[in-house]
């Protein structure tokens, strides 16, 4: 018991330090951490329940945080395996991570990261096992949205969270961390942006400063995981028919750099974004500007069947289209992409009713029928595809159904949709705004990343080279700067 | 002297089958549903010209080829036109002309006492045309021997003008060609040049028409010499162009002619033909401003409209906006122009030209215009003849669908109230499209960028080898993230 009187007297401590300066409530939780890691060595954490009764999820997030992982191990320890029974959602432990992961205070957790990290994965684990994936889906979400409200650095979390939606098909869950730019990675130190910030519990302008390789917020990543990510976050905005959305993920997989070869990966978000393309703009999209040449090469050989198909979509001819997909369906079949494929002939009907809208402001349904939709549908059925599309918005049309029997229903395209103006505007102006937070959040990482980037080794040679060049020229020696990085270069070489 | 990809054998013996006119790469073939096996396009109906008083106008080898097209392409004239291709061939010493119109002939009218061949005249001619061949061959060496320039030079267009009159073109020009060396006065260059592009209109090679042309513009003949050539010039560049699909340089080269050209041409070009060339290059390609300006008010020009008073007529027809009279008069003639040996390919591309144009010009003025009154301009045999004349299976409707289509017209078609709208565009919701939709993509790139470089920064490229990648990560990274703390610590660089 005398543990966990200790354990409440370094809580206490740690709230009185919060209310000192960033440095002393710093040096208070790493203390703090020490401790508990070296309790948590021996052993000595008996797997009480009653314990957790004495601190608080949210003011006491450490102490809780590791008389959990304590529970835990017992119990792993207890029954061989990496996720007991114990665990599973009904369970008593389950509910004491679920409303830990709820509470948790996102400052202490950055000096136990990995800890932290582990219970998110466990909390995962445990939902995929009892088949019930969705109850992990909104708390790893909240969880990291608690952590790092901007999600802009990338951690293994983010991947956890879209293949958690992906199996439980909530698919609109993950869409708060997906609609933010994913824009950095864990560096390998921390080095915060200005004097005053240096600890990690202090208030930081980008989550980039805390989370680092070593604070263990983040397993060890490699190109696989973000490349993961972006398809999978593809995946999901497709599931959501948000196209653009869904188009842009997978043209960040396939505009990756890449150094000699390329990853499967990409290949197969290649092939979705073709297909993609396809359902949102009619057409074969123009690649990334950043591919390289030899790359798109690659892709398009390894991706001969959608190319095709994108170029028959094109050329307009619905029998090659119809056929097109039909010779390939093994291939569609073989690549997941049946889904996407089955919609593509939709997408075809929809972007000739579309097309039609350029050649004439009214004409008859059956007209219409003749050149988009397939040849065995009869005129009822193209007009419930032409009023579907102009109930979604696709297009400002009305159909009028005249007094005559025999003739067919006829369909006019707006011009001026005068009655939607208002409307029309609002969403205008909303569409603006979010497009300039997004710019704006893009201008910050932008930001930081130039910061980073001037403090990555490669620039300060850089500096230097340009430095001892200008210093060559220069008559006068002597500069305040040059002794201050002739110094700088001897102390390097004492480190390495 | 290049030769042609499809150029003939340059020597004559055994050559009766392969002879093919110059031109028929030059144009696409119309008309005909299998071009392979329909060369040529069919005429039925009867022109409008008289065949001796046309083809006395021509002089040279262009009268055979006249006649013979006009043989091979209208049903009516047929027989009257090949029998005249073969009396002109029998004239001449084109043994393989021969052949070939008799070949027409028997396919034409078999009953002709024509359509059979003069074996007896054909060896004579044979026999003669060696025996000249070798004489003149020998002549040449003789004056080559001798070193005199001006002989040398004769001698050269002796044998060009013997290998053009018996039908060896590339030899002819190949002759005219080496004549380039021995010319000593501006005037023997001029005359090499026209002899050259006599050869290569026959032989259908534009391009070498057009070269020479700019060599006989800068050549440093005198100004009245220059004023002399210019008539045929310009009349051999526009042709040059006209055939190469460039219709508004043909308009400008042929509406550029001075009528001192008369008939020093006879043997390519009549000036009626210059007239109607021009004129319809220029209906094709300008606009209304353009023709009156250039065409209707050019002095020089009118002397050429003058011999062909439809034309003009037409062109007025179209300046005033009275389209179908331009329309009508046009497809009145459209049967003389088919049988015209250098309009033939392009008149139905011409014709389509300035019926969109016409389209384009009557839509200006209208916001909205109903379809029956188009077609009665456009279309009248349409609305004459069909119960649904402005519904959408129409041919004119269709045809307006292409155009629109395409792009040439800014309209839509109200298929319920039968009208043509033209279309009016919303300013403000175009720019609030593209404000977000450069918006959109502007972010999605920047993030695109932005990421790369983070990628790059992190050492976290794609790359095959798993092990290689490990342990160029793991290493070098601790090293760099270290030396950067230090610098970093020491503060040293960011003053």
């Amino acid at each position: 018991m005398d543990i966990v009187e200790g354990l409440l007297t370094k809580s206490a401590q740690l709230r009185e330090a919060a209310r000192l300066s960033d440095e002393g409530y710093d040096r208070q939780i790493r203390a703090n951490v020490t401790s508990l890691r070296h309790v948590m060595s021996r052993g000595s954490l008996s797997s009480n329940d009653s314990l957790f009764d004495h601190f608080d999820p949210g003011a006491d997030s450490l102490a809780y945080l590791f008389l959990l992982h304590a529970q835990i191990h017992a119990l792993q320890e207890a029954s061989c395996e990496t996720v007991p029974a114990g665990l599973l959602p009904p369970g008593r432990l389950w509910s004491r991570m679920v409303s830990y992961l709820k509470a948790f205070d996102p400052v202490q957790v950055r000096y136990a990261g990995q800890e932290w990290r582990q219970l998110v994965e466990l909390v995962g684990q445990a939902a995929q096992m009892a088949s019930k994936p969705i109850l992990a889906v909104r708390l790893v979400r909240d969880a990291m949205l608690r952590l790092d409200p901007s999600c802009a650095v990338f951690t293994s979390t983010h991947l956890l969270l879209v293949q958690l939606c992906l199996r439980a098909r909530a698919y609109a869950y993950a869409l708060p961390v997906l609609n933010k730019f994913v824009c950095h990675f864990p560096t390998s130190t921390s080095h915060a942006t200005s004097r005053s910030s240096v600890v990690p519990c202090a208030t930081h302008d980008s989550s980039l400063s805390f989370i680092t390789e070593a604070s263990g917020l983040s397993s060890n990543l490699t190109y696989k995981d973000y490349l993961r990510y972006f398809l999978y976050g593809g995946m999901v905005y497709s599931a959501l028919k948000k196209w653009c959305k869904a188009a842009h993920f997978f043209g960040v997989v396939i505009s990756m750099p890449a150094t000699g070869s390329i990853s499967m990966i990409m290949v197969e978000a290649y092939k979705k974004w073709v297909l993609v393309g396809l359902l949102d703009k009619g057409k074969l999209c123009s690649h990334p500007s950043m591919i390289a040449s030899n790359v798109v090469k690659i892709y398009q050989s390894l991706a001969k069947p959608y190319v095709n198909l994108a170029q028959t979509f094109e050329r307009g001819d619905r029998k090659a289209l119809e056929a097109e997909i039909d010779a390939a369906r093994d291939i569609w079949c073989a690549d997941n992409n049946m889904g996407l494929v089955s919609q593509v002939m939709n997408a075809y009907s929809k972007h000739t009713i579309i097309g039609v809208k350029k050649t004439f402001a009214a004409l008859t349904v059956t007209a219409i029928a003749e050149q988009a939709s397939p040849a065995h549908t009869s005129d009822e059925a193209t007009e419930s595809i032409i009023a579907s599309l102009i109930m979604s918005g696709a297009m400002e049309a009305t159909l009028v159904q005249l007094p005559n029997r025999n003739s067919s229903t006829m369909l006019r395209f707006l011009a001026t949709p005068s009655f939607r103006q208002l409307s029309r505007e609002s969403r205008v102006q909303t569409r603006l705004m979010q497009e300039r937070h997004s710019l704006e959040a893009l201008v910050d990482s932008l930001d930081e990343s130039n910061r980073h980037m001037g403090l990555s080794d490669e620039f300060v040679d850089s500096i230097q080279k340009g430095q001892a060049w200008a210093r060559m020229s220069d008559v006068n020696p002597g500069m305040g700067e040059d002794a201050g990085l002739e110094i700088d270069e001897d102390l390097m070489g004492e480190v390495s | 002297m290049d030769t042609l990809p499809d150029a003939f054998p340059s020597t004559q013996a055994g050559s009766a089958a392969s002879y093919t006119p110059g031109y028929p790469t030059a144009g696409p073939l119309i008309g005909g549903e299998n071009p392979e096996s329909i060369p040529r396009i069919k005429v039925h109906d009867p022109p409008k010209f008289d065949l001796d008083s046309y083809i006395a106008n021509y002089v040279g080898r262009t009268r055979f080829d006249r006649l013979y097209l006009i043989g091979t392409s209208s049903t009516v004239l047929a027989t009257e036109a090949l029998k005249l291709a073969v009396a002109e061939a029998k004239s001449g010493k084109d043994v393989v002309q021969y052949e070939k119109a008799v070949r027409a002939l028997a396919e034409a009218a078999p009953n002709e006492e024509d359509a059979s061949l003069d074996t007896a005249w054909v060896r004579n001619v044979q026999r003669q045309v060696q025996m000249q061949s070798e004489r003149l061959e020998q002549e040449l060496r003789g004056y080559k021997n001798n070193l005199i320039k001006e002989s040398i030079r004769m001698g050269n267009e002796d044998i060009g003008n013997h290998y053009y009159e018996t039908g060896d073109l590339v030899a002819a020009s190949k002759a005219y060609t080496r004549m380039r060396d021995y010319c000593t006065t501006p005037n023997h260059i001029a005359s090499m040049l026209f002899k050259l592009i006599n050869v290569s209109i026959e032989r259908g090679d534009w391009l070498n028409v057009q070269s020479n042309v700019h060599r006989l513009r800068n050549s440093q003949s005198k100004p009245e010499d220059q004023a002399k050539n210019q008539p045929k010039m310009s009349a051999a560049l526009g042709l040059a162009q006209m055939h190469s699909g460039s219709y508004l340089d043909a308009a400008n080269s042929f509406l550029s002619t001075e009528s001192s050209l008369s008939d020093t041409f006879n043997e390519v070009i009549t000036p009626n033909d210059v007239a109607v060339y021009g004129g319809l290059c220029a209906l094709a390609s300008m606009d209304r401003v353009q023709l009156q300006h250039r065409v209707l008010d050019n002095s020089g020009f009118r002397n050429f409209l003058e011999l062909e008073p439809h034309i003009r007529r037409a062109i007025g027809f179209f300046c005033n906006s009275k389209f179908r009279p331009c329309l009508d008069i046009l497809d009145a003639y459209r049967t003389d122009y088919l049988l015209d040996l250098h309009l033939q390919p392009y008149v139905s591309e011409l014709y389509a030209l300035i019926r969109t144009k016409a389209i384009k010009q009557y839509l200006v003025p209208f916001s909205r215009v109903t379809l029956d009154s188009m077609a009665a301009i456009f279309a009248p045999e349409v609305v004459g003849g069909e119960a649904q004349p402005t519904g959408v299976s129409s041919p004119f409707v269709q045809e307006l669908i292409r155009l629109i289509k395409k792009g040439v017209l800014d309209a839509r078609i109200d298929l319920e109230k039968g009208v043509l709208v033209s279309n009016q565009t919303d300013l403000r919701t175009e720019v609030q499209n593209n404000t977000l939709e450069s918006l959109r993509s502007f972010n999605e790139e920047a993030h695109l960028r932005i990421l790369r470089a983070s990628v790059l920064h992190a050492g976290l490229e794609v790359c095959a080898p798993e092990g290689e990648r490990r342990s160029r990560m793991s290493h070098p990274s601790e090293t760099r993230g270290m030396g950067i703390a230090e610098r970093f610590t020491r503060g040293g660089l960011r003053s």
